[in-house]
């Protein structure tokens, strides 16, 4: 449990990096597509980051999927759904 | 490492034979690679799953892509009123939708090196609407379409996206068309003379080079029209 809290805790940090205004205190219903506070070009940048994280984690983080595109609006709409589909492909793969 | 798609022949292979004499790096995808003797990957780009299969596995081995040519595409010369369903449909998921989906997976690849040069292939059927080849052409168009849009979405990257479109070059696609079908084609380009996989190799070449990073969203028309 404290392991996924860290984790949280360092995806939160990754999307923080990539939102427009960084002073911005994220939350898991902060929008992401949609809002302001990201386009697309920093989406994809995001993306890659977390791509790297999964490494660290031993595991690959796909955005590109159909099954992981079907559900884009969802994982893309917040940085909570995001979040959660990053934790639900670990599980997944673990 | 550039991938080339229908590595085994006609201007795929011509493609390949002429990056690997420069000494580059080319890793083929075909449908059937028994003849290919450089790294290659068996693959129908017509098939999302198929084209991510590949994809993962560059991406695991940790491939630096810095290129893509989607040289793979099939046609079938027929009237479209008479054209079964199956047929026109197989034009359009490997010349319009393998090309994307190429597009999409590959291009993932290549975003995080933040250079690089994509290459799609058209057809001199599109600017003259050649008869017996509307399906082939609406393939084509949607080609030229999807790079003009998706140059802009990839120049955020640093990667340039183009699209060659030949006229006749005497490879295989062009097995079932007469010489004199050919020449009535070749005359209306502006360069009435009938060009070879070399002289869409040296394009490639050029596209390739970061002498060309200038160029994007472009439709190189090989002989002009």
């Amino acid at each position: 449990m404290q392991d996924q809290t860290k984790l949280v805790s360092e995806i939160y940090s990754i999307i923080q990096n990539y939102l427009e205004d960084k002073s911005v205190n994220i939350k898991s219903d902060t929008p992401l597509v949609g809002s302001s506070n990201i386009d697309s070009m920093k989406l994809v940048e995001l993306c890659l980051s977390l791509e790297e994280k999964a490494t660290e984690y031993e595991f690959q983080f796909d955005w590109t999927s159909s099954s992981a595109m079907s559900k884009s609006r969802g994982m893309f709409r917040t940085v909570g759904s995001l979040t959660d589909e990053f934790l639900r492909q670990m599980k997944l793969q673990k | 490492m550039i991938i080339v798609t229908g590595a085994s022949k006609g201007l795929g292979r011509a493609i390949c034979e002429r990056l690997i004499s420069k000494k580059i790096d080319v890793f083929g995808v075909a449908r059937n690679c028994e003849n290919i003797s450089f790294p290659s990957m068996q693959c129908d780009v017509s098939s999302y799953e198929q084209v991510q299969s590949v994809a993962k596995k560059l991406k695991k081995e940790n491939k630096k892509i810095s290129g893509l040519i989607n040289a793979a595409g099939i046609d079938i010369m027929n009237l479209a009123v008479i054209t079964p369903q199956d047929v026109s449909q197989k034009i359009i998921h490997t010349n319009l939708l393998g090309t994307i989906y190429c597009c999409q997976q590959f291009g993932v690849l290549m975003l995080r090196n933040k250079t690089g040069s994509i290459i799609n292939f058209s057809s001199i059927a599109v600017s003259l609407g050649i008869k017996g080849e509307s399906i082939y052409a609406a393939s084509k168009a949607g080609v030229e379409g999807f790079t003009k849009a998706f140059s802009r979405e990839m120049a955020d990257f640093n990667i340039n996206v183009n699209c060659i479109a030949p006229g006749p070059i005497n490879t295989e696609l062009l097995k079932g068309i007469s010489q004199d079908q050919k020449n009535k084609i070749i005359s209306q380009q502006i360069i009435q003379k009938q060009f070879t996989p070399d002289h869409v190799s040296d394009l490639v070449e050029i596209l390739l080079d970061s002498k060309s990073n200038s160029l994007s969203g472009q439709v190189l028309h090989v002989g002009g029209v």
